[in-house]
């Protein structure tokens, strides 16, 4: 096609033109219909949640931040160090270094233990792969989602500290709630 | 026997016409077609198929059975498939009971990730198992040695690893006990099983029953990189492929290369690695201050270096060594020439032969290669101990030997692991290569009347030399062979020690040495030729790069011209003249008496020695071969390229950079006017690499690229003709002097076993095989002296004396004392027990380890 | 031993078995004195290796091993040339139910030597052996008193009979694996290395021991070789079917009345031998089933019993005449127990070379305790037939395959019984801490 087209090829759009009770319609009638929603809600107070005061209950299944654990009987730890988990993320997240147990220092039912885990937080994308990849239920995915903090390197967590407790500061969902 | 011609047909895989070579098992041929054929027990370097597990069944049309893969040979018109419903179910069959015993251990498996086991039951299995009662159980896990852990559970009985036992390094120490379902592998009294390629195993095994204990849960395979280089801790120069995580060294495996190791690797080159992340290793220059060695500055410790060698000028001597790469030697002779000004280079600390005589025995049309050794006619092994000087060979041999019937002599003075292949096995006295040569020589030139003469100055027998030119030309031995080879010229390898042609009458020993390859006929001859096992792992590239007294590089005539060098033999006399007074040591090493005399001594090494703690100026950290980056030049000509695959260790700093550096500060001393006046112009190691190839002519036109992975034998390449000629004899031959009179004493032997060299003794998976000092002797000669198997005695004569413990061997000659050591000289010693000393004694080597 | 000697009825003299009984057979002099010896005689003074190999081609002799391999087919296959060749006697009879060479060495050790030098000739072999099991102590010192003889006698050695041909012969006692009875089993094991089985191919008589050419037969089958030389080849054909051809020793054991060694001739029908010849089971019993050739072959049932004993018509029936064995199992024995003695014996001898014979041997004895104890469903009975099906035709030699054929054609033909026996012992049973049951005692004639 030549450059500049002729009027001929080109192809012009306009909007409807305005006027008599269709414009009327168009220009006030759509308005009054959206704020007949906004005014019916005005009445059923507020729906604003306060956080961090207040906080949404998450679902079961809800991503949040890992946890590791260990076994209520023998107080073993689950992981054994096989680092599938490490394999199965996506954000190459996870950092697993492995050792071996000894009868005298026995740190997991396994022949082997996580000498380091660390989970570099600011990089996870809470996919729940290495959840999945798991062989024995060694990791699942918490319910927090409060983990902001004050500087990068205080978001790589430790084995440790995936052990640990965790604080109670998300509400669960109840069951059919 | 030569190699088997090689006859192409065409076969049917799966309804594709693929073309293989005839007898091809089917496995292989159906690569060629890019069919898989799964296999288990199949491994082409252990030998014949022994058909075990089954994995590989297919169908042949015109067969009414399956047949196993692994051991049909192919045939033109065979038709083959792999992929009906009746092949399908035999293979799932197959992994249905292969899992049945196998333990459900991937993730803290060590071969999880890259085990056959698992790519296999993924692949070919059915994805179920019907399987529900308990399985078999053994105790585990368990050390088969203290660097290989077993277990059993997880073992699929696939025959591998005792087949390599029994058949490839042939220690016959690995067998299956028991039989049915509990058969398990073991060794035969259930002792450690310690061999000196014992690691092989550890690769060869399918499933994680064979897992090596210093990498035992240390990475998976995800978790790591691979990163190919050459191995430098011995001359064999295996490829090999260094495990990285972290910038760390976990675990080195074979690279596979034909042309090179065949495939295998010794467990010092498998599990030395080690060394590169201990702390005892130098990673920060020090200079002497107060008596003491102190960490400095990198700038600090090269002003020191430069300065002493600037000052020193033709006072200095630099004697490289150990693997020490061709670009590193490259530099170091133009440091010490162009820079300082000196003519006093060398590599070899215990000379050899000259410039004329260096290029006639690396003469391209003269070189064997190393595959040569297993498709020869005969081999023979000369003043050599391959197991301990290039491991790797010692393989070969013995491959060669089984399954191409080659023929093999051994003449050496000490007895040899070869001995029990060997067609003839010759001793000789120690120190007596020169008169041993010469006799063959006279043998093979039918020169009859001196053959009894220079035979005895050997300390050996005619019947022995008979032995060994019968089995050179190929005649029954006892049919009295003699100089005449009607069969004509056949292919024959001579795998020659260099300590050969050291020491002041190497000369006459490479002449005769030359005799023999010409009386033999081996020059130009494909298939047969010399292969030399240098001392230091790089010899032979240091040599071509011209790190020698009398040559440049390329063996070219010395730039100095007819300027009078020290080589390495004469440095301690040097020294304690005074014409010396400034030593560079470049990864080599020198005994403390000889350190002492130097005023002073600058080092380039990796680990702090006694004599170098007492004796160096200045010590600068040197590279592990997993930092360097260069070229190697293996004994059989091939250029090979290192790779860096790790980080340097903490300050260490590359060598090309720290020779270049030292020649700029050398150069900006000799000349102040011009401050440039010493750069070498090089920035980077690909530049030093270019240098190098320039400079030497027969290295002409080389590029890493093409140097690649596989590496290229330059005595191959056309450039190969820019090697300088030489007189390649027959000589005349002057009288090698007799056998050391020994006068009642006994002749002292010495030897380096393959546990030698500072990364075997740092590496802690390894340090329990590092020998005690030992003396091997007669059971008559230690009767004689009163001493017997474990006693502690005195070694020596005329004040050297060392300390070592007395180990009985029925194979060393009466007279001959054989002694693991380089601070004693050849000559007569005697053995007396050592009065007894305070302290438990050590534990005996033979007994270790526990 | 309870030993019966019988030719079948009026249709033919006993070969193998005439006169084995006289006192004192198996010393060089009575044997000698019987015509022993004078077909060695013959072949050295008048025939050529070939013409020996021609009579026994005639002769259709097939091995009375198990395979029932042609001889003279298998000689010929002896590649010609100046090498060493080698001649083996496999006496390693360890196929349960079999006890016919026993007896044969046992009784007139000099006809297998005799077999052995002939046979060696028409080989073209030098150097011979007879593997015997090690349990065998008496026979092997039989045989080793009567080569004694021979070699004194310059029957075995340098020169025998003064001709030009020499034979060196070796008893060599084995240490009781039942794969050394398997033919390359028995080589790595006369080679002093662990008796286990070897690739084929290359076959024996290409690369046999110490990778020189093997010829390796069962002991009846060279102890028939003198009798074919004395009998001529076509004259021995007459005897028998026209594809099995001659007599043949059965040994008939398990639930019968009169078990022992009887040598029939090929063709007779199965009833005779095991009602006419053995007394059938004892009164008041019925034959529920039987094995044919030995514990290898697939079992057949009372329905079976007319068909003819010989080579073809059992393969026929879908079964073998393997080592010429019967097992005669009466109604008085449940087919489980049957079974699980059986896979028992055949896990606990695998070599554990191959993985299908050494893992499904395993994995079959622990399903049939589970039968036997109640622990199984029926569904297991389907997972125990499959699994016998993966391992026939999928192992390196016919070890898994001689367990998996019998068990499977059990599993086949007494299903009924087997998911009765399952139910009965869910009911005593509910918890599966019974005690397994005690073996069955089949092989009576052996164990006597």
């Amino acid at each position: 096609m030549a450059w500049p087209p002729t009027p001929q090829e080109l192809i012009t759009v306009s909007a409807p033109s305005p006027g008599g009770a269709g414009g009327a319609y168009r220009a006030f009638g759509e308005t009054l219909r959206g704020l007949k929603t906004t005014m019916a809600r005005v009445f059923e107070g507020i729906h604003t949640i306060q956080y961090p005061e207040e906080k949404v209950p998450v679902y079961p299944r809800f991503r949040g931040r890992h946890r590791l654990h260990r076994f209520e009987d023998t107080g073993l730890e689950k992981c054994v160090g096989c680092s599938l988990c490490a394999a199965a993320c996506p954000a190459d997240c996870i950092r697993v270094v492995a050792a071996e147990n000894t009868p005298e220092h026995r740190i997991s039912a396994g022949e082997r233990y996580a000498a380091v885990y660390e989970i570099n937080l600011s990089r996870c994308i809470f996919c729940g792969y290495c959840e999945v990849a798991c062989p024995f239920d060694a990791i699942t995915m918490g319910q927090d989602y409060e983990m902001s903090d004050y500087s990068r390197s205080d978001l790589i967590f430790t084995k440790e500290m995936l052990l640990a407790e965790p604080l109670d500061r998300t509400p669960l969902r109840a069951e059919g709630e | 026997m030569p190699r088997p011609e090689i006859h192409m047909i065409t076969f049917t895989v799966d309804g594709r016409e693929v073309r293989a070579p005839e007898n091809a098992m089917l496995v292989d041929a159906a690569k060629l077609g890019d069919v898989e054929i799964p296999v288990f027990c199949y491994e082409p370097k252990l030998g014949q198929p022994v058909g075990a597990c089954r994995m590989c069944l297919v169908e042949i049309e015109g067969i009414p059975k399956l047949q196993t893969g692994c051991s049909t040979p192919v045939k033109d018109g065979m038709v083959v498939i792999t992929q009906s419903e009746r092949v399908k179910e035999a293979q799932e069959a197959i992994v249905e009971f292969l899992l049945v015993n196998h333990p459900l251990d991937c993730p803290v498996c060590d071969k999880g990730g890259e085990c056959p086991l698992q790519d296999i039951s993924f692949g070919w299995g059915g994805g179920r198992s019907r399987f529900i009662e308990p399985k078999r159980h053994f105790e585990k896990p368990l050390a088969l040695s203290p660097l290989i852990a077993i277990d059993r559970e997880r073992c699929i009985l696939c025959y591998r690893c005792v087949r390599f036992s029994q058949e490839i390094s042939e220690d016959y120490q690995l067998i299956l006990a028991e039989r049915s379902a509990d058969t398990y592998v073991s060794t035969f009294d259930g002792h450690p099983y310690v061999a000196p390629f014992s690691g092989n195993i550890i690769e060869l095994c399918p499933v994680g029953a064979l897992t090596s204990q210093p990498y035992r849960f240390r990475a998976r395979p995800w978790d790591i990189e691979g990163a190919g280089s050459v191995c430098t801790l011995c001359p064999a120069q295996c490829n090999v492929e260094l495990t990285v995580r972290d910038e760390r060294v976990l675990r080195v495996l074979a690279r596979q290369h034909p042309g090179v190791d065949d495939g295998w690797l010794c467990d010092k080159g498998r599990f030395a690695y080690q060394s590169v992340h201990v702390d005892e290793r130098i990673t920060r220059p020090m200079v002497r201050e107060g008596g003491e060695l102190r960490p400095v500055s990198w700038e600090r410790a090269l002003d020191e270096a430069a300065g002493a060698l600037g000052r020193a000028g033709a006072q200095s001597a630099v004697l490289a060594g150990g693997g020490a790469t061709n670009e590193e030697g490259y530099l170091l002779q133009r440091l010490a020439r162009e820079a300082v000004g000196t003519p006093h280079v060398d590599s070899r600390a215990g000379g050899g032969p000259g410039r004329e005589l260096a290029a006639a025995l690396g003469a391209p049309a003269l070189q064997a290669t190393v595959p040569d050794l297993e498709h020869a006619h005969a081999v023979l092994v000369l003043e050599t101990e391959p197991v301990d000087d290039m491991p790797i060979v010692d393989l070969r041999i013995r491959k060669g030997v089984r399954r191409n019937r080659v023929r093999l002599a051994v003449a050496t003075p000490r007895p040899s692991s070869l001995d029990r292949n060997a067609d003839v096995s010759v001793r000789y006295a120690p120190g007596c290569g020169e008169a041993f040569v010469a006799a063959l020589s006279a043998m093979l030139g039918g020169e009859g009347k001196n053959v009894d003469e220079l035979a005895s100055s050997a300390g050996t027998t005619v019947e022995a030399l008979r032995g060994v030119t019968g089995v050179l030309r190929g005649v029954e031995v006892g049919e009295g062979a003699t100089g005449s080879d009607e069969a004509g010229p056949r292919d024959i390898v001579i795998l020659w020690g260099e300590r050969l042609t050291q020491g002041r009458r190497g000369a006459a020993a490479a002449r005769g040495l030359l005799n023999v390859a010409a009386r033999l006929r081996l020059g130009g001859r494909e298939g047969a030729g010399l292969l030399e096992v240098p001392v230091a792992a790089n010899g032979r590239g240091l040599r071509e790069a011209g790190v020698l007294h009398d040559a440049g590089p390329g063996l070219s005539e010395p730039p100095h011209g007819e300027m009078a060098a020290i080589d390495g033999l004469e440095l301690p006399d040097g020294l304690a003249r005074g014409d010396l007074t400034t030593l560079l040591l470049w990864d080599a090493e020198v005994d403390a008496a000889t350190l002492a005399a130097a005023g002073t001594v600058i080092a380039h090494a990796a680990f702090l020695t006694d004599a170098l703690r007492a004796h160096a100026t200045v010590v600068l950290p040197a590279e592990s071969y997993a930092e360097k980056e260069g070229t190697v030049t293996h004994p059989d000509g091939r250029v090979q390229r290192l790779r860096p695959a790790i980080g340097r260790q903490g300050g260490v700093r590359p060598g090309w950079q720290v020779l270049a550096d030292l020649m700029a500060r050398v150069g900006a001393t000799q000349d102040p006017a011009d401050p440039g006046a010493g750069d070498p112009r090089v920035l980077t190691g690909p530049m030093a690499s270019r240098q190098l190839f320039e400079a030497v002519p027969v290295y002409a036109g080389l590029t890493l690229e093409e140097l690649g992975g596989r590496g290229v034998r330059w005595p191959a390449r056309e450039q190969a003709a820019a090697w300088p000629r030489a007189d390649a004899g027959p000589f005349g031959l002057e009288v090698p002097p007799g056998p050391v009179k020994a006068n009642g004493d006994l002749r002292l032997g010495t030897f380096r076993s393959i546990w030698a060299g500072p990364e075997v003794g740092h590496s802690p998976a390894l340090r329990f095989l590092v020998p005690k000092p030992r003396v091997e002797m007669a059971p008559a000669d230690a009767q004689r002296r009163n001493v017997t198997q474990g006693d502690h005695v005195t070694v020596g004569h005329n004040g050297a004396a060392l300390h070592a413990t007395v180990v009985l061997r029925d194979a060393v000659p009466r007279g001959t004392v054989f002694v693991e050591t380089d601070a004693l000289r050849a000559g007569p010693v005697d053995v007396r027990k050592a009065p007894p000393r305070a302290g438990p004694p050590a534990p005996d080597p033979a007994e270790a380890p526990s | 031993m309870s030993t019966t000697t019988a030719s079948n009825g009026e249709r033919a003299q006993p070969i193998l078995f005439r006169g084995i009984d006289e006192e004192g057979l198996h010393t060089l002099e009575v044997y000698r004195r019987r015509g022993g010896y004078d077909s060695l005689k013959r072949v050295l003074d008048a025939m050529s290796p070939a013409d020996v190999l021609a009579e026994l081609q005639a002769s259709g002799l097939r091995g009375r091993g198990g395979a029932g391999f042609q001889m003279g087919k298998k000689v010929s296959f002896m590649p010609a040339g100046q090498m060493d060749k080698y001649l083996i006697c496999n006496a390693d009879e360890s196929e349960p139910g079999t006890f016919k060479d026993r007896e044969l060495m046992q009784k007139s050790p000099h006809m297998l030597i005799e077999g052995m030098i002939i046979a060696a000739y028409a080989a073209g072999a030098n150097r011979a052996f007879i593997y015997i099991r090690g349990e065998y102590q008496a026979q092997a010192d039989i045989l080793d008193a009567a080569l004694v003889e021979a070699q004194a006698e310059g029957l075995v050695g340098e020169r025998i009979l003064d001709s030009d041909f020499e034979l060196t012969l070796v008893v060599h006692r084995g240490a009781g694996a039942y794969i050394c009875g398997e033919e390359t089993g028995l080589l790595d094991s006369l080679e002093g290395k662990r008796g286990n089985p070897r690739l084929k191919p290359p076959f024996p008589a290409n690369q046999g021991l110490y990778q020189g050419p093997t010829l390796i037969n069962n002991v009846e089958t060279l102890a028939t070789v003198p009798h074919i030389i004395r009998m001529g080849g076509a004259e021995y054909a007459k005897v028998g079917t026209e594809t099995s051809t001659g007599t043949k020793l059965v040994s008939v054991s398990g639930n019968v009345q009169r078990p022992g060694n009887y040598e029939v001739e090929l063709g007779t029908p199965s009833r005779e031998i095991i009602y006419g010849l053995a007394g059938g089971p004892p009164e008041g019993r019925t034959v529920k089933l039987w094995f044919p050739g030995g514990s290898s072959a697939p079992v057949l049932t009372g329905d079976d019993l007319d068909v003819p004993y010989d080579f073809d018509a059992l393969a026929k029936a879908g079964s073998m005449l393997g080592s010429g064995a019967i097992i005669v199992v009466d109604d008085s024995v449940p087919v489980v127990a049957v079974a699980l003695k059986l896979a028992k014996f055949y896990k606990h001898e695998s070599c554990g070379k191959c993985t299908p014979c050494r893992e499904g041997t395993r994995w079959t004895v622990s399903m049939l305790e589970r039968v036997d104890n109640g622990l199984a469903t029926p569904m297991d009975l389907d997972i125990m037939a499959s699994v016998q099906e993966q391992i026939i035709g999928n192992c390196l030699c016919v070890l898994g395959d001689a367990m998996a054929m019998p068990i499977g054609s059990m599993v086949a033909k007494f299903r009924d019984e087997f998911e009765a026996h399952i139910e009965a012992a869910r009911t005593r049973n509910p918890f599966g801490d019974e005690q397994p049951s005690p073996d069955p005692v089949l092989v009576q004639g052996a164990a006597a």
